[in-house]
C-alpha cells in the first residue's frame, strides 16, 4: 500500500466511498464522497501529540477488539497516508486534541463530506472479505468461553506489533497456553451457513501452528480438521513438515466445547475418524478458522457496478474458466477475495491480471464492441408517450438499458451483449436486435416452412448451446431426420413469442425451443428470461388448442450431440403419429387466434416488406 | 475385502427410498454426530457415520447386525450440528425399517406388561414417547379385555410406562421396582456409614453426563452418597423416592437431562412434574419439601452434578435437619 501511494500514476483516495457509476466501458463517470476527518492532511504530520490526550478508549476494530483505541488516531501502523482521523461517533468534542496539536492547527471540525466525479476508463473491483461471526454455532463457544478465540485473533496477538506485542496469553487469566487446539471449517462447508470451501485456512492454520511450534517446541498442538487442502505449490510439503515436526492431526469435525470453569481450560469433543471412536481433548486454549464470507456491502457495491454475485454470495466473474478476472459489466474487473475466497499469491496473481485486462482499455483509443447489440425504435417506446414501462430494463442482464419515463428506452450499445431478452420481451415491439431483427427472423421462418409445413420439424436454437449440440450431432454423425429445420438466434431470450405463433400459423408440425443449461448461459441470465417466458408460452398455447406434443422445450449443451439427436427424432416419431388430417383440422382451427396474436407484427419496420417478399417468392 | 454393489436396486437404493433414508449420500464423514452422540459410551461399536459408510458400501448384513440403527433413541441432539443437514436419527430409523422388513429384530430389552394386573387404563399409552404401547383385545382369564401390548420395534426401554403405570403391571428388564429397591438398600449402607453423617440417594439417569472427568467423579464419591442408575429421569416412580425416605435417606437427588437434551425425548419433564408434586406433599405434609430435589443437567454443564451432590452433602453436614 505504501508503495502504491507513493506511486506516480497511482492515487489513493483513503476514507472515500464510491456513490454512483454511470457511463460504460472506457467512459465510466464515478461520483466519490470523502468522509470528512476532522484532520486537516496537509497540516497533520503524524507526530501523535493528539491521541494521548484524547480521554475516550473504544475497542481497536483493526486489533479485533483485543486492544483500546482513542477517538483520535490511526488505522494502523501501516496505513496510508499516516495521518490522525477523528471517530466522529466516539468523539465527545472535549478539543483536548485541538490544544495537544496547538501551532500545527491541524484539527479542523468544520469538515464536511466532499463529493467529486472521477473520469475513468475501467474499475477494478478488490472490495476483499469479510470473516464468519462464530458466535452463531453455539456448540464451540465463541464469546462465552473467554479462550476460544478466532484465527484472525490469534493473527493479532501473535504479531509482534499486535496488541500484546507479541507475547502470546489467553484471554482468561493472560497465561501462556501450552496446549492449544485449531478447529477447521468453523462456518465453512457446513449447509448451515456456507456450503463452500473457504480454502485458505487449511494453510493459514499450518502456518500459525507451525510458527507456534518453532517458537515453543513443548508446544503441544492439535488440528481438528475434515481434510486438508493443499492445492498450491510447495502446500503439500509444507503440510508434512508440519506434520514432522510433531503438530497432531485429527480428523473430525468437533460436535461441541466444553469449559471448565474453574481452569478456563476447555475439553473438545470429536470423533477420530481414523480410529473410529469419540475422543475428548481438553486444550487451554482453542482457535477457530472461521468461514471467509462476502463483505456485508456486497449488495450495495454490486448494484451501485451493476455487478452481479454467484451462489456462495461473492461477486460474480463473466465465465468461471474463460474470462475469470472480467466481470460481466465491460470494463469491470473483479481481484482477490472480493470474487472468491483466495490466499495471498492467488489474490496478487488475479489483481495483476485485472490490471493488465483494464490497461488493455486505458491504452486503447477505440474498442470493439458486438455489433449484435439491441436498438430501440423510439417512436414505438411507449416510455416516450410519457407511459410507465420498463419492461426491458428489468429483462437486460447488464444493466444496459436506462428507462426514464416521458422518454424512449435508450440502449447502452457499449454495454449490451446482444441476449435480445429485451427486444422479445418488449410487448410494444419497440426494440429490435442488430442482425436478428423481427424482420430478418420472419423471413427465415417463412422460408423454412414454405414447403410442407405441417411435416417439419422447427427448432430454434441459440448461438451457444444448442446450435453447437447441433453441430455436434453433424460431425459426430449421430443422425436425425431431414424433417428438422433449425433457425439461430444468439440466446433463448431472443425467442420471442411472435415467433413460435407465427411458425404454428404457418402450420408446422411440431416446434423445439432449445437453449442452454441455466449454469451454461453465455448472457448470465438469458436462458431464465427465455425459460420464464416458455413456461407460460407452454399453457397459452394448450388453452389455445394447440396439442401439447406439438411443443417442446429442451436444454441442450454444445457437447449434448446426442441429445439433441435424439430431442428431433423423438420429436419427429410424435409427428408422424399424430393423424394427419387431425392435425390439418387442429391448424386450421387454430389459426384465427394465432392471426389475431401476430396482427401488429407487419408495424414493426421491414416486417411488412418481409412478409410481401415471401409471398411474392412462396 | 469387501465387495460392493454400486448398481441401482442395492442395498443403498432401498435404504434412500424409504422415508428419512433419503440424504444417505451427502454425509462425508465428519463424525460430528459420533461425537455428540452419548451412546457410544456405553456401546463402543455404536456409530452412526460408520453404519451409513456400510450402507453406502452395500454391507446389508452387517448393518443389520450392527448395534447402532436399533441403539438409536433419536434423541436428537447430533441432528442440529449435522454440516450437512442430515437428520441422523430418521435416517438410522429408515435403515431400522428395512431390517425389520428382512425379520430382523430388536435386540433391545423392552417393557412387558403384566397382562393379569393391567386395567386397560390406557395412561402408558400416553407416557410412552415412542408410541409403543397400545390397547388390544385379549382374553384374559376367560374374559375379553382391553389390555396393554407393548411392540418390540418400537419399545426402547426407557421405562416411563413403568413409572408411570398406578398399577405396576409394567415392567423393564434390570431396572424392575423389586431390582430399584434391592440397590436402594443393598450393602446394608444405611446403617454402615458413619453414625451422624446425614445419607445422600442420587437416582441419575444413564444419559446426563458427558464429560469423563463427572463420570469418573461419580464413583469418588464419599460413602454417605450412593448413586442408582436408571435408563432416565422418567423411570423413577414416586414410590422409589418414598422407600428411600422411609429407609433414612436424609435427601433424594434425581438427576435428569436439560429439557430438549432428554435421550428418551420427554423423560425428563414428565419426571420433574412427578417430583414437583412430591415436593408438594411433603409441604402439605408439613415435611421439608426440600426432601427430595431434582436437577437437569445439560450437555455443557460440566463438573455440574459433581458439585451439586457435594454441595448438598456439605449442606447437610451443617445443617441439622430432619431425617425421620
Ligand atoms: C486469519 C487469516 C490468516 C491468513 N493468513 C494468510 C497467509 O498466511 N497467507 C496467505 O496467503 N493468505 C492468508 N490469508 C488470506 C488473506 O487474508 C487473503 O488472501 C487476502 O486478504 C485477500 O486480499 P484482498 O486484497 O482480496 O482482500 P482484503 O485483504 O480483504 O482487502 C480488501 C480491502 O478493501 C477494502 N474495502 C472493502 N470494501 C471497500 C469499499 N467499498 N471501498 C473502499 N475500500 C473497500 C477493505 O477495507 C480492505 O482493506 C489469511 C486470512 C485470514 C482470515
Ligand atoms: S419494454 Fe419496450 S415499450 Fe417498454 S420501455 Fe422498454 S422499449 Fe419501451
Ligand atoms: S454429522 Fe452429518 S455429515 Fe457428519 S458424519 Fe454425521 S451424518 Fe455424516
Ligand atoms: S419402556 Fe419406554 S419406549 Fe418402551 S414401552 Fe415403555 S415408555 Fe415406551
Amino acid at each position: 500500500m505504501v508503495d502504491a501511494a507513493r506511486h506516480p500514476n497511482i492515487t489513493v483516495k483513503s476514507y472515500t466511498e464510491v456513490k454512483r457509476v454511470e457511463g460504460f466501458i472506457g467512459n465510466f463517470k464515478v461520483l466519490v464522497e470523502e468522509k470528512p476527518r476532522y484532520v486537516n492532511m496537509d497540516r497533520c504530520n503524524g507526530c501523535g501529540a493528539c491521541s494521548p490526550v484524547c480521554p475516550i478508549e473504544i475497542p481497536n476494530e483493526f486489533e479485533e477488539g483485543i486492544a483500546p483505541r482513542k477517538a483520535i488516531y490511526i488505522p494502523h501502523a501501516q496505513a496510508v497516508p499516516l495521518r490522525y482521523v477523528i471517530d466522529e461517533e466516539a468523539c465527545i468534542h472535549c478539543y483536548k486534541c485541538v490544544d495537544a496539536c496547538g501551532k500545527l492547527d491541524a484539527i479542523d471540525f468544520s469538515q464536511q463530506p466532499r463529493q467529486e466525479w472521477l473520469d475513468v476508463g475501467s474499475i477494478l473491483v478488490a472490495t476483499g472479505f469479510d470473516n464468519f461471526d462464530p458466535s452463531v454455532i453455539k456448540e464451540y463457544g465463541f464469546g462465552r468461553y473467554a479462550n476460544v478465540i478466532t484465527a484472525m485473533e490469534l493473527e493479532r496477538i501473535n504479531n509482534s506489533a499486535g496488541p500484546t506485542a507479541g507475547r502470546i496469553m489467553r484471554p482468561s487469566d493472560s497465561k501462556f497456553p501450552n496446549k492449544i487446539s485449531f478447529i477447521q471449517c468453523v462456518g465453512s462447508r457446513d449447509e448451515r451457513y456456507n456450503l463452500y470451501c473457504s480454502g485458505f485456512c487449511c494453510m493459514y492454520t499450518i502456518k500459525n501452528a507451525v510458527q507456534w511450534k518453532q517458537t515453543y517446541p513443548d508446544a503441544d498442538i492439535t488440528i481438528f480438521y475434515m481434510d486438508i487442502r493443499t492445492p498450491s505449490k510447495g502446500y503439500e510439503e509444507f503440510y508434512r513438515r508440519a506434520r514432522e515436526m510433531g503438530i497432531r492431526f485429527i480428523q473430525g469435525r468437533p460436535s461441541i466445547i466444553t469449559e471448565d470453569p474453574k481452569t478456563g481450560n476447555l475439553f473438545i469433543q470429536a470423533e477420530d475418524v481414523g480410529l473410529g471412536r469419540t475422543i475428548e481433548l481438553e486444550s487451554e486454549m482453542v482457535i477457530l478458522s472461521t468461514a471467509a464470507i462476502p463483505r456485508v456491502d456486497t449488495d450495495a457495491m454490486g448494484s451501485v457496478l451493476n455487478i452481479s454475485r454467484s451462489p456462495d454470495g461473492f461477486f460474480m466473474e463473466y465465465h468461471p474458466k474463460l474470462r475469470p478476472v472480467d466481470s460481466p459489466t465491460d470494463g469491470v474487473f473483479l481481484c482477490g477475495a472480493a470474487q472468491s475466497p483466495k490466499d495471498i499469491p492467488a489474490s496478487v496473481a488475479q489483481g495483476s491480471a485485472a490490471a493488465s485486462r483494464a490497461a488493455r482499455i486505458l491504452n486503447a483509443d477505440e474498442w470493439e464492441i458486438e455489433p449484435i447489440v439491441a436498438m430501440v425504435w423510439e417512436d414505438r417506446c411507449i416510455s416516450a408517450q410519457g407511459k410507465k414501462c420498463g419492461i426491458c430494463a428489468t429483462k437486460c442482464p447488464y444493466g444496459a438499458i436506462l428507462v426514464e419515463t416521458g422518454k424512449a428506452a435508450m440502449v447502452t450499445a457499449a454495454k449490451c451483449h446482444g441476449c435480445g431478452g429485451c427486444v422479445a420481451e418488449c410487448p410494444h415491439n419497440a426494440i429490435t436486435q442488430k442482425h436478428f431483427t423481427d424482420a430478418q427472423v420472419i423471413s427465415q421462418l417463412h422460408a423454412l416452412l414454405r414447403h410442407e409445413p405441417e411435416k417439419k420439424v422447427l427448432a430454434f436454437m441459440c448461438h451457444w448451446c444448442s446450435y453447437g449440440g447441433a453441430d455436434n450431432a453433424g460431425t459426430s454423425h449421430f443422425e436425425y431426420p431431414a424433417s428438422q429445420r433449425g433457425l439461430r438466434v444468439m440466446c433463448s431470450a431472443r425467442m420471442d413469442s411472435d415467433f413460435i405463433f407465427e411458425a404454428f400459423r404457418l402450420g408446422a408440425g411440431v416446434v423445439l425451443v432449445s437453449g442452454c443449461h441455466p449454469q451454461d448461459c453465455h448472457y448470465i441470465t438469458g436462458q431464465r428470461v427465455g425459460a420464464e417466458r416458455f413456461e407460460k408460452l407452454t399453457k397459452r398455447l394448450v388453452d389455445m388448442g394447440i396439442s401439447p406434443q406439438r411443443f417442446r422445450v429442451e436444454w441442450i449443451s454444445a457437447a449434448e450431440g446426442a441429445k439433441y439427436a435424439q430431442v428431433i427424432r423423438e420429436m419427429d416419431q410424435t409427428l408422424r403419429q399424430i393423424d394427419p388430417q387431425a392435425l390439418k383440422e387442429e391448424i386450421e382451427r387454430t389459426r384465427p387466434e394465432l392471426e389475431r396474436r401476430v396482427r401488429r407484427l407487419p408495424e414493426i419496420p421491414d416486417v411488412a416488406l418481409a412478409l410481401e417478399l415471401a409471398k411474392a417468392t412462396s | 475385502m469387501q465387495h460392493t454393489d454400486n448398481t441401482p436396486h442395492s442395498f443403498k437404493d432401498e435404504v434412500m427410498a424409504e422415508p428419512g433414508g433419503e440424504l444417505l449420500q451427502r454425509c462425508y464423514s465428519c463424525g460430528t454426530c459420533v461425537s455428540m452422540c452419548l451412546v457410544n459410551q456405553t456401546c463402543p461399536d455404536y456409530n452412526p457415520r460408520r453404519t451409513m459408510r456400510m450402507v453406502m458400501l452395500d454391507m446389508r448384513e452387517e448393518t443389520f447386525r450392527n448395534p447402532t440403527i436399533w441403539h438409536c433413541s433419536a434423541c436428537d441432539l447430533c441432528h442440529p450440528h449435522c454440516p450437512q443437514g442430515i437428520h441422523i436419527s430418521d435416517l438410522m430409523r429408515a435403515i431400522k425399517n428395512v431390517a425389520l422388513r428382512a425379520g430382523y429384530e430388536s435386540p433391545l430389552p423392552s417393557a412387558k406388561v403384566d397382562e393379569h394386573k393391567c386395567s386397560g387404563c390406557d395412561i402408558c399409552e400416553k407416557a410412552c414417547p415412542y408410541g409403543a404401547l397400545s390397547l388390544a383385545a385379549k382374553t384374559i382369564d376367560g374374559k375379553e379385555r382391553k389390555i396393554s401390548q407393548v411392540d418390540r420395534s418400537l419399545c426402547m426401554a426407557c421405562g416411563i410406562c413403568a413409572a408411570a403405570c398406578p398399577l405396576s403391571a409394567i415392567t423393564v428388564e434390570d431396572y424392575s421396582n423389586e431390582k430399584v429397591a434391592a440397590q436402594i438398600q443393598a450393602g446394608h449402607w444405611l446403617k454402615k456409614a458413619k453414625s451422624g453423617d446425614p445419607k445422600v440417594l442420587v437416582f441419575n439417569c444413564s444419559w446426563n453426563l458427558r464429560a469423563e472427568a463427572d463420570r469418573d467423579a461419580m464413583s469418588e464419591l464419599p460413602a454417605n452418597v450412593r448413586v442408582v442408575n436408571v435408563p432416565c429421569s422418567g423411570r423413577i416412580d414416586p414410590t422409589f423416592v418414598l422407600t428411600a425416605l422411609q429407609a433414612g435417606v436424609a435427601r433424594v437427588l434425581v438427576a435428569g437431562c436439560q429439557p430438549g437434551e432428554c435421550h428418551y425425548k420427554q423423560g425428563t419433564r414428565i419426571a420433574q412434574g412427578r417430583m414437583h408434586t412430591l415436593n408438594h406433599m411433603f409441604e402439605q405434609m408439613g415435611m421439608d419439601a426440600q426432601r427430595v430435589q431434582f436437577v437437569q443437567i445439560g450437555t455443557e454443564d460440566r463438573g455440574r452434578l459433581p458439585a451439586t451432590i457435594l454441595d448438598l452433602v456439605a449442606e447437610l453436614k451443617s445443617s441439622t435437619v430432619a431425617v425421620a
